[in-house]
């Protein structure tokens, strides 16, 4: 098999900066307010709201929605469907990165 | 830095996750607000009592009305981290149910201390070697793991001290325990704040 053809085998939900950077980001945590992964990431509003609802779709993540203060407060998180698609993502990306013999 | 809908390499992904990784790694590192706080309480308190005991005071015991004090700052603190926390972590969710069994266990020892006599204060170092050699083991800090098998020594040697020298026996284990190891992790705390400052500059 040729390298391209196990690029392509990495989930296409995942191999994507924003959204690749927010899963990575929610793996390391139980939860995260929406400002934090705004924060971390830089990325802008609009496009943040976009791939995260992208994420939600799938399943891959959890998104609550609540206030605190009488200001809206969007809370996100990691589903097992999305941690068991990003181990599934590394594991293909080290056979992507070992060197081909 | 806006990410675009442009391919990635496999280097470039691997170089993402592991950014961000680090970069939420280091805010989730504890400032040892806690440690000190308590720590302090607890060192000024049976310090205090020593010296009223000693002086000759008819109840050298009001030392301990800082603990009250202690609590009723833990719940403001408590309210506004809580307040400000914009991250919860797994390890946040297991060290709440760790802190919640340290206190039922901290309340039964100081709730059964008229039937602990003598042996109170070394239960109280010994519960407080649990707390802190647990957190410590948690958070990969490892003065406060030590500072824990501190307190446990400690709290064997108090079994044979008279009680004068168990107060300042459980002041030199909150000294040892949540004193020094808080500042220590108050200085990681504000050198990996610094870092991370610094590779945004």
């Amino acid at each position: 098999m040729s390298s391209k053809n196990m690029f392509r085998e990495l989930d296409p939900l995942l191999h994507q900066q924003l959204r690749l950077s927010v899963v990575s980001l929610l793996m390391n945590v139980k939860e995260a307010e929406f400002t934090y992964i705004r924060e971390k990431t830089g990325a802008s509003a609009g496009n943040l709201s976009v791939q995260i609802n992208k994420l939600m779709e799938a399943g891959y993540i959890h998104v609550q929605k609540t206030f605190r203060d009488n200001y809206p407060l969007t809370t996100c998180s990691i589903s097992e469907k999305g941690r068991a698609a990003f181990e599934e993502y590394v594991k293909a990306l080290q056979d992507y990165l070992k060197p081909q013999t | 830095m806006e990410k675009e809908n442009q391919p990635m390499s496999g280097e470039q992904s691997l170089a993402i996750i592991t950014a961000m990784i680090e970069s939420t790694r280091k805010d989730l590192r504890d400032n040892g607000s806690w440690y000190l706080l308590w720590g302090w309480l607890v060192f000024i308190a049976s310090c205090l009592h020593y010296i009223l005991l000693k002086a000759g005071h008819t109840a050298p015991y009001i030392a301990w009305f800082l603990m009250p004090l202690g609590g009723v700052i833990s719940i403001i603190k408590g309210r506004k981290e809580d307040k400000q926390q914009k991250v919860k972590t797994q390890v946040d969710q297991f060290m709440k149910h760790v802190l919640i069994a340290f206190l039922v266990s901290l309340f039964m020892v100081l709730g059964f201390m008229s039937k602990l006599g003598l042996s109170t204060y070394p239960m109280l170092m010994m519960v407080y070697g649990v707390w802190l050699y647990i957190s410590g083991s948690m958070i990969g800090f490892r003065p406060l793991q030590t500072g824990g098998m501190i307190n446990w020594a400690l709290a064997i040697l108090a079994f044979f001290a008279s009680f004068e020298m168990q107060l300042l026996i459980l002041a030199a284990a909150v000294l040892l325990g949540y004193i020094i190891p808080g500042y220590l992790l108050r200085s990681r705390y504000n050198k990996s704040t610094q870092n991370s400052t610094a590779s945004f500059a």
